[in-house]
C-alpha cells in the first residue's frame, strides 16, 4: 500500500486576514467561521479555523486573496514560533544587488566623408551611439529616418518597430529604455505633441530615450514644410509636471550625426530624455558628414529593469503615492535640471569685434551665417550666436557677447519668437536687466527666413 | 515559497501591517489573480527573468507585491511597454497586468496591436465590469444595465455595450492563445491558475501572444459583500462573457532576436562608408564662378534628374575636400511640377545651403527658367536646355548664357535617363566647376553597383561637354 502523505492544512495570522469570507464558503468541513470579536489592530473580523475535521483540502487557501492570508503548513512546521515575516518559508532567491554593466568603445577604421541627408545624419549617429531599438510612426517629414533604421537595423541584429501610433512609439521607448538600453525615435510636431504624454512619464521614471523631432508648420495638421514651432513644446511645455529635458539644435547634416550621439551621451548621464530639434528643411539637406573613430556598444546601467537576476530588485515607475515623498522626488529633479545647465552649447561665428549679433539655430542659422558674411562685405559688424542647446539656454555664452552687442537680431520660423522668448527667459534669470534693442526676423507657415531678409533687415536699422 | 516580497517594503514604506497585506480591498478578485500569478512564476522558475508591467487602475500597484523586474506604465499603454521590454530583451518573461479600463477603453489600440503582433508577451486582463480605482465608474465591460457613478440609471444604449475581449482578441491572427476564466468557485480558480500559467510557458518558450480574462469581484464598488460578488459575477458577468478558450493554436516557438552586432566592419559595411581614399583632380577651388562659396540651383520637372545631378555635384565637392551641400525643393512642389534643388560648392565650409540668387542655374526646362533666370547673380551662368527652349537671351549682359540640347543629345543616344548626365558636361564645360575626371569620379561612385551604365554615362558626359564647347564657340563668331 502506498503510503498516503498527510497534506497540509491551513494557518493564518489573524492580522492579515481581511474578513473577507471568501473562504468561509468552500470548506465543507465547516472548518472555518469568522470569529466573535474584531481585531482591535485591523479593524475588522478575520476568521478563525478550527482545523480538527479539516482534510487538507486546500480549497480555502486557493480561495484567500492575501498573499500572507490563508497559507499551507507544511508538516512539523511551527508557525506560533516564527516571526510572522519569515512564516513563507525561504525565497526562491535573494533580491539581488542590482549591478553596472558598462558601455563600451568599439574602434572604427577611418572611413571617407558620407554624403547623406540630416535625417540619415542622424539615424546612423544614433546607431553609433548604440542604439539597436528604434520604434516610430512614419510622418512626413522625418520618415527618412524610420526608412533607413527599418533598413540597417536589421542589418546590425537591432530591432525597428513601427508602432501603431506615437502614444505607442513613446510607451515602447520607455519599455526599452527602462530595460536600460538607447533607443530612440523619428518624429515631427504633432507626431511629438502625441508622445507628451509618455515624456513626462519618462522624466518621471527616469527613463533615457532619444526624441528627434523634424519640426513642420503648425498648428494642428499645418503642413508639412519647415518650421520651429515646437521650441516653447521642449522648453516648457514637455507633458504635465515638472518636466524639461536638454534640447540639441543641430544645423548641419554633420550636427544631425553628432548631436544624436551627444544625445545618447546625455539621456544616460542624466537617466533622462534628450531632444534633438531641427527643421524639417535639415532633414531633407545633403551635406557633408564625417563619422567618428569608434562606435559605442551599450552596457546595462544599474537601475535598469532588464529581466534578469542582476536587476530583479529594480523598479521603473513615476509614482511617489506620499505628498511628502513627491515633493523630495520633485526638489532632485529640480537640482537635475539645474546641474543639466553644464550642458548649455552654443557656437560663434565672426563675433570677435560684432555689434550686430544675430541669434539663430538649426537652419534659419545657416542663413544668418551667410548673412553676416554678406553685412561684413557692407562694412557692417554682424556676428552669429548660434544656441546648440535651446534648453538649457547657453545664456552665460551669449552673456559674455553682450558688452560690446549694439543690438540683437533673433532669426527664427516661427510667429511668436519662440527663441528670442527663451532667449528673454534665460537673460532675465540670470539677472542681465540691461539689454540692447531686440528686433527679430521671422518667417513661418512652412517659410524660412532668407539671408536676403537677414541682410535687408540689418541694413535697415543701421540705416543704411 | 513564493515570488511575492517578505517585506512589501513599497507598500507604505512597509510600515504596520501593511508591510504584509496588500492594498485591495477585502475580498478583491485581483489578489487571487496575484496568487495565481506568482505560484505560475514560481512554478516555471522564472522569477528573475520576468518583468511585470502594471497598469494604471487598482492593480497600479502591482510592484509592491511581486519580487521580479517591475515597470509601472501609463494608462492603457502596459502592453506597449511590455513589447518594450521583450524587444530589449527578448529573454525576459514580460507580464502586462491590465484592468478593463486600462486595456479595453483607453488602451484599446496598444492591446489590439501588441495582440496582432504576436511577439510573446503574456497580457492578464482583470475584468471586473467597473472601474475601481476611480471610484466605480462606468467601465468598458460594464453590463447593460449596470448601475455606476457614471451610469446612474443603469448603462444604456447611450453608454455603448460592454465589449468582449476575449472574443476580439481571439479573433485576432496574432495571438496563439486566449482564455477566459473566473475566480468565483474552486473550479473555476483551478482553470484560472492553470490558464495564468500556460499563459506564460507560451512566453517561456517563445510560441507566440497569450492572454488570460480573468473575471474579477469587486465588491466595494458592486456594494457587494465578497460572496454576493461572487455569485453576481457568476449570474451576471458570465452569461454575457462565457467562459473558456477562446482560441489555442500554439504551435512551435518561433520568437528569436538576433543579437545585437558592434561589429566595427559590419557598421562600416552596412551605412556603405568606404575607407577607399577618393583620388582629387581639381587643382585649386573653382574661384572665377565665387570667390568661396559657389550656389547653384537645379530646377526641372519631376523626371528630370534634377535631384540626381545635383547629388553628384555636393558628393563630387565633397570628394575633392571642399563642402557641398544639396537641398531638394521641399513640400508639395515635389509631388510632379516642378522639382528644383539648391547646391553648393564651398571652399571651406557652406554657410548657407540655400540658393535664392545662385551664380550658376541649370535650368531642364522652360518654367523654370522663367522662374529662376532672374535670381541669377550678375557674371553667373544660365545653363538651359535648347530642346525645348530656344534663343534665351540673359536679364543682364554680363550672364553667360548656354543652350544645349539635354533631352535631343539623351535621346540621340538611345536613354533619357542620361539627360541630366549630359547637363552636367555642360555645366563642365561652360563653367569648369571641376574638372570632368572629378564628375566621372562621382558618376562612378552612384553606379558601383551598376557598372554596366558607366560608358553611357560617360558618353553622354562627354556629349554635353562637346555641345557646350561648340554652343560657345558659335556665340563667339
Ligand atoms: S483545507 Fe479544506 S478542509 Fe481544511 S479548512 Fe481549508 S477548506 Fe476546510
Ligand atoms: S479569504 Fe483570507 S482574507 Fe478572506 S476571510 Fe479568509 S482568510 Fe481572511
Ligand atoms: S475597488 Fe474593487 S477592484 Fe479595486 S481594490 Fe477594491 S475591490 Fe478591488
Amino acid at each position: 500500500m502506498a503510503q498516503v502523505k498527510e497534506r497540509p492544512k491551513p494557518f493564518l495570522v489573524s492580522d492579515y486576514c481581511k474578513g473577507c469570507g471568501r473562504c468561509v464558503s468552500v470548506c465543507v468541513k465547516g472548518c472555518i467561521a469568522f470569529a466573535d470579536e474584531i481585531n482591535p489592530t485591523t479593524g475588522v473580523v478575520p476568521i478563525v479555523l478550527d482545523l480538527e475535521k479539516c482534510t487538507g483540502c486546500g480549497l480555502c487557501i486557493d480561495a484567500c486573496p492575501e498573499p500572507y492570508g490563508l497559507r499551507a503548513l507544511e508538516a512539523g512546521e511551527e508557525f506560533e514560533l516564527q516571526d510572522p515575516a519569515k512564516l513563507f518559508g525561504d525565497k526562491l532567491r535573494e533580491v539581488t544587488k542590482p549591478v553596472d554593466i558598462p558601455a563600451e568603445k568599439v574602434a572604427l577604421p577611418k572611413t571617407g566623408p558620407l554624403v547623406i541627408k540630416g535625417n540619415y545624419a542622424s539615424a546612423i549617429g544614433a546607431i553609433l551611439a548604440g542604439c539597436r531599438h528604434v520604434f516610430g510612426y512614419p510622418i512626413t517629414p522625418s520618415t527618412e529616418g524610420a526608412e533607413l533604421m527599418a533598413k540597417l537595423q536589421p542589418k546590425l541584429g537591432g530591432v525597428f518597430l513601427q508602432a501603431v501610433s506615437e502614444v505607442a512609439t513613446v510607451n515602447h521607448m520607455y519599455g526599452t529604455g527602462g530595460a536600460g538600453l538607447p533607443t530612440m525615435t523619428f518624429t515631427s510636431s504633432p507626431g511629438f505633441s502625441l508622445m507628451l504624454e509618455g515624456v513626462s512619464y519618462m522624466i518621471g521614471a527616469e527613463v533615457p530615450g532619444v526624441f528627434v523631432n523634424i519640426m513642420r508648420g503648425g498648428p494642428g495638421l499645418g503642413n508639412i514644410a519647415p518650421e520651429q514651432a515646437d521650441v516653447k513644446l521642449a522648453c516648457h511645455g514637455l507633458g504635465h509636471g515638472h518636466t524639461h529635458a536638454i534640447t540639441l539644435m543641430p544645423s548641419t547634416p554633420q550636427e544631425m550625426l553628432d548631436l544624436t550621439i551627444l544625445a545618447f551621451e546625455l539621456t544616460f548621464k542624466y537617466r533622462s530624455p534628450v531632444l534633438v530639434m531641427a527643421d524639417g528643411y535639415l532633414g531633407q539637406m545633403t551635406g557633408k558628414v564625417q563619422l567618428p573613430d569608434h562606435m559605442i556598444k551599450p552596457g546595462i546601467p544599474s537601475w535598469a529593469v532588464y529581466g534578469d537576476r542582476d536587476h530583479r530588485g529594480n523598479l521603473i515607475s513615476s509614482i511617489q503615492l506620499q505628498e511628502s515623498d513627491l515633493e523630495v522626488f520633485n526638489r532632485y529633479l529640480q537640482t537635475k535640471y539645474e546641474s543639466m545647465k553644464v550642458e548649455a552649447r552654443s557656437e560663434t561665428f565672426l563675433t570677435d569685434d560684432s555689434e550686430i549679433l544675430l541669434v539663430a539655430c538649426n537652419t534659419p542659422a545657416r542663413a544668418a551665417k551667410g548673412a553676416v558674411q554678406n553685412l561684413r562685405d557692407h562694412g557692417i559688424k554682424a556676428g552669429l550666436f548660434r544656441p546648440i542647446t535651446i534648453w538649457p539656454f547657453p545664456v552665460d555664452q551669449l552673456k559674455a557677447l553682450l558688452p560690446k552687442t549694439k543690438r540683437l537680431v533673433v532669426v527664427e520660423a516661427n510667429a511668436g519668437g519662440q527663441i528670442e522668448n527663451e532667449l528673454r527667459l534665460a537673460l532675465s534669470l540670470a539677472g542681465v536687466e540691461k539689454l540692447p534693442p531686440i528686433t527679430s526676423v521671422r518667417r513661418f507657415g512652412g517659410l524660412l527666413p532668407q539671408q536676403t531678409e537677414v541682410v535687408d533687415h540689418v541694413m535697415s536699422i543701421c540705416g543704411k | 515559497m513564493s515570488v511575492f516580497y517578505e517585506k512589501f517594503e513599497r507598500h507604505a514604506h512597509g510600515e504596520g501591517l501593511k508591510g504584509q497585506s496588500t492594498h485591495y480591498c477585502a475580498g478583491c478578485g485581483h489578489g487571487l489573480a496575484h496568487k495565481y500569478l506568482a505560484d505560475a512564476i514560481a512554478e516555471l522558475g522564472i522569477q528573475d527573468t520576468t518583468v511585470l508591467v502594471s497598469p494604471v487602475g487598482c492593480s497600479v500597484f502591482a510592484y509592491y507585491y511581486f519580487d521580479t523586474g517591475n515597470t509601472q506604465a501609463a494608462h492603457g499603454r502596459a502592453a506597449a511597454v511590455a513589447l518594450g521590454h521583450k524587444m530589449a530583451n527578448p529573454e525576459a518573461t514580460v507580464i502586462s497586468y491590465q484592468g478593463d479600463g486600462d486595456l479595453a477603453s483607453i488602451g484599446l489600440a496598444e492591446t489590439v496591436a501588441a495582440a496582432q503582433l504576436g511577439a510573446p508577451i503574456t497580457v492578464i486582463f482583470i475584468n471586473n465590469a467597473i472601474y475601481g480605482m476611480t471610484g466605480g465608474q462606468m467601465a468598458p465591460t460594464t453590463l447593460m444595465g449596470q448601475k455606476t457613478a457614471t451610469s446612474p440609471d443603469g448603462r444604456n444604449q447611450f453608454n455603448g455595450m460592454p465589449i468582449k475581449m476575449a472574443e476580439l482578441i481571439a479573433q485576432l491572427d496574432g495571438p496563439v492563445y486566449v482564455e477566459r476564466v473566473a475566480l468565483f468557485s474552486p473550479a473555476e480558480r483551478r482553470k484560472a491558475a492553470k490558464a495564468i500559467k500556460k499563459a506564460i510557458q507560451i512566453q517561456k518558450e517563445g510560441r507566440g501572444y497569450a492572454f488570460v480574462e480573468v473575471l474579477a469581484e469587486c465588491p466595494t464598488h458592486l456594494k457587494l459583500m465578497p460572496d454576493q460578488s461572487e455569485k453576481w459575477v457568476k449570474e451576471n458577468m458570465v452569461p454575457i462573457f462565457p467562459l473558456g478558450v477562446k482560441k489555442d493554436t500554439v504551435g512551435e516557438p518561433w520568437f528569436k532576436l538576433a543579437e545585437p552586432d558592434f561589429d566595427a566592419k559590419h557598421f562600416v559595411k552596412a551605412v556603405g562608408a568606404s575607407s577607399d581614399a577618393t583620388d582629387r583632380f581639381c587643382k585649386t577651388f573653382a574661384t572665377h564662378l565665387n570667390p568661396i562659396d559657389i550656389s547653384l540651383k537645379l530646377a526641372g520637372s519631376g523626371g528630370d534628374g534634377a535631384q540626381t545631378a545635383a547629388m553628384l555635384i555636393a558628393t563630387a565637392a565633397i570628394n575633392e575636400g571642399f563642402d557641398g551641400t544639396h537641398i531638394p525643393a521641399y513640400g508639395p512642389e515635389s509631388r510632379g511640377g516642378t522639382s528644383y534643388a539648391d547646391v553648393h560648392v564651398a571652399k571651406d565650409e557652406v554657410l548657407n545651403p540655400a540658393s535664392p540668387t545662385p551664380d550658376i542655374l541649370l535650368a531642364f526646362n522652360a518654367p523654370s527658367l522663367a522662374k529662376f533666370g532672374i535670381t541669377v547673380k550678375k557674371g553667373g551662368f544660365i545653363l538651359y536646355d535648347s530642346s525645348i527652349a530656344k534663343d534665351v537671351k540673359p536679364m543682364d549682359p554680363s550672364i553667360t548664357v548656354v543652350g544645349v540640347p539635354f533631352a535631343e543629345i539623351a535621346a540621340g543616344l538611345g536613354n533619357m535617363v542620361v539627360k541630366n548626365i549630359v547637363a552636367l558636361g555642360a555645366l563642365q564645360a561652360a563653367t569648369g566647376l571641376f574638372p570632368k575626371e572629378t564628375f566621372m569620379a562621382a558618376i562612378k561612385q552612384a553606379l558601383k553597383d551598376k557598372a554596366k551604365l558607366i560608358p553611357l554615362n560617360e558618353q553622354a558626359f562627354d556629349a554635353g561637354v562637346k555641345a557646350a564647347q561648340e554652343f560657345l564657340a558659335a556665340k563667339k563668331r
